[in-house]
């Protein structure tokens, strides 16, 4: 068997995340092979003067990493993408524009405020340069202090290009105009982000819980108010921060 | 003076309660359908039996542990589902995914679609009053290909196989040929289905006209897969928007004319042909050796923050991944847009002012699979 990393098995610790402790001579040092390309520079110290047995209770505390990025550098798209023909059918100001990769190649996301989307929507399957007359997907998105995020994947089946349309609202003002009316497709999808996220969409045709009881209407499950303690406690360390990472 | 046999009596909707333990249901399903004597005036769908909160789950885990949920979601075409999830990943992660392992995913998905298809055509001709003779056609034909995926899988339904970047190990020395013995099957399976059915007098009468959709009213609704390709709309991602290796099969896409019932089970059947000849042609491309797993790998897989929308076509349609990362080693947000939840939202459109029977068929034609509705 070849591992993912074309590594033979036996030079490797074991997968199970456990650190030198089940090594035969505990505290020896690591093979050499198996931590050759840590990207993160102090990786190696600690593991070294680990002790075996209590390694996991009084694990030394990770050396601070580089800041990672949490948001994608937003890259404006060329000029004369899908973008501007919105802006024109629409008439609507675009508040941020950027692209986002697609299965090859990328494709255009734009920003508006909640009240332009049903106008939007509507220019988009209207107007002829775009014919977006498919809405594939409609998600909602928690994105805890930035607010409550709702995204349209648009397609033209004519012209074989979509846009992702998106609007934030707050939580305590989560109130999207629905664009059932629109598209039809989106009836289910958000009656399901409604369900998840208590994102209320006003004129919705049929606003009842879609995938959750009747009565659970205050409770929404996807928010990341809600964790998912149970499972932490079943899988424990396996699932904390950065485990796993000295296997690399 | 109006005698008394002739005054007019009071009509009444009649709601009656279809599901959630109903045969024609295919799952846990159920919708209250209002009859005005034998015709639908309303249909209000219930789902949400099997929700178990997948997304959510899919949250906690890394990007490797969630492959294996795909397979839970969508039960009937895990392939299809995995590649999806696979292809996400790796768009975010940026990996090259080895040709060998390219081919074998194709092959695998395709075999996947039929016995997907062959799984509809035995529950859609029990639907029409087969009474069962549908199954045992179709169902052998799905054994041999579980066979087939459980030697390369071992798993008989949660094949969890598809790994981020390729394969999780080498397929079975003699995979070349099995394929080969199973789609010898698999053809006289399309076959017997094709001679059972097609010009079965009965069943056309119980398929043809019902249900109809047209291309604007299908492309309005969300539907995708066969059911979009019925109304006529010659759309397909293996095509349209090829992802894996799919440019380079040469294969049709089957189109209906009317939208109805009975071309949907026609575009399925000869769906069904097309995959054959992509397994056949897959397998003459694929190169004997290679490797099948992306080099340089680390073991924990982490994305860079960005967010994806992946799709593959999977037997029942698009079936989309939504994936936002914020970096690290687990989706920040994970939508799945799966197919039969959109085709279902339909529903209600297309059973209105059809007779009460027709529901039963109309229903079937959709080809829902209740976990990858309610996820």
């Amino acid at each position: 068997m070849t591992l993912p990393d074309g590594q033979e098995p036996e030079a490797k610790p074991d997968d199970a995340g456990q650190p030198a402790a089940s090594a035969p001579e505990p505290g020896a040092e690591q093979p050499s092979e198996a931590a050759p390309s840590t990207p993160e520079a102090g990786t190696d110290a600690p593991k070294a003067e680990k002790p075996p047995a209590a390694a996991k209770a009084e694990r030394p505390a990770r050396p601070a990493k580089e800041a990672e990025p949490k948001t994608a550098p937003r890259v404006a798209p060329p000029a004369e993408s899908v973008n501007e023909a919105v802006a024109a059918a629409s008439g609507v100001t675009l508040s941020a524009v950027y692209i986002v990769p697609d299965w090859k190649g990328e494709s255009v996301a734009v920003e508006v405020s909640r009240d332009d989307v049903p106008a939007v929507l509507a220019a988009c399957r209207d107007d002829e340069r775009l014919d977006m007359k498919y809405l594939r997907c409609l998600s909602g998105v928690d994105w805890q202090e930035e607010g409550l995020e709702v995204v349209y994947h648009l397609y033209s089946l004519s012209k074989k290009r979509g846009i992702t349309v998106k609007t934030r609202v707050s939580y305590d003002d989560a109130n999207v105009p629905s664009v059932a009316s629109v598209y039809p497709a989106a009836e289910w999808h958000e009656r399901e982000a409604r369900d998840m996220f208590g994102i209320n969409f006003t004129g919705h045709p049929d606003p009842r819980p879609l995938l959750l009881p009747d009565d659970m209407i205050d409770h929404f499950p996807l928010r990341k108010d809600n964790p998912l303690q149970e499972i932490e406690e079943w899988q424990g360390d396996s699932l904390r921060e950065g485990a796993g990472e000295e296997e690399e | 003076m109006v005698a008394e046999h002739e005054r007019s009596l009071e009509v009444v909707d009649i709601p009656i309660n279809m599901g959630p333990q109903h045969p024609s249901t295919h799952g846990v399903f159920r919708m209250v359908l209002m009859v005005d004597g034998e015709k639908c005036v309303d249909v209000i769908p219930h789902i949400g039996y099997m929700h178990r909160g997948g997304e959510k789950l899919m949250e906690a885990m890394d990007f490797r542990q969630g492959i294996g949920y795909c397979d839970r979601t969508e039960y009937l075409a895990q392939f299809s589902a995995e590649l999806a999830y696979v292809i996400a990943v790796e768009r975010l992660m940026d990996v090259q995914v080895p040709e060998r392992a390219e081919y074998i995913r194709v092959i695998l998905t395709e075999l996947n679609r039929l016995s997907s298809h062959f799984m509809f055509m035995g529950a859609f001709g029990i639907d029409a009053g087969v009474f069962g003779t549908s199954f045992t056609y179709a169902f052998p034909q799905r054994e041999y290909l579980q066979e087939l995926f459980e030697e390369v899988s071992g798993d008989r339904l949660m094949y969890a196989y598809f790994r981020v970047g390729g394969l999780a190990w080498e397929v079975t020395d003699n995979f070349v040929q099995r394929c080969h013995e199973v789609l010898k099957h698999t053809q006289q399976g399309i076959r017997d289905i094709d001679e059972l059915l097609t010009k079965n007098e009965i069943f056309i009468g119980r398929c043809q006209g019902i249900g109809a959709f047209t291309a604007d009213q299908a492309i309005a609704y969300g539907l995708s897969g066969p059911m979009l390709r019925a109304s006529g709309v010659p759309w397909d991602l293996r095509k349209d928007e090829p992802y894996s290796v799919y440019d380079r099969f040469n294969f049709e896409i089957p189109v209906g004319n009317y939208g109805d019932v009975y071309d949907r089970y026609l575009v399925r059947l000869e769906e069904m042909r097309q995959s054959v000849s992509i397994v056949e042609q897959a397998l003459e491309q694929l190169p004997a050796e290679g490797p099948i797993v992306a080099e340089k790998l680390p073991r924990r897989l982490r994305t860079p923050p960005g967010e994806v929308y992946a799709k593959v076509e999977a037997p029942r349609g698009e079936w989309g991944v939504y994936l936002v990362s914020k970096g690290g080693d687990k989706p920040y947000r994970l939508k799945m847009r799966s197919p039969s939840f959109c085709n279902l939202s339909a529903l209600r459109e297309m059973c209105l002012d059809q007779f009460l029977a027709d529901t039963v068929m109309i229903l079937g034609s959709m080809d829902i699979v209740l976990c990858c509705v309610d996820r």
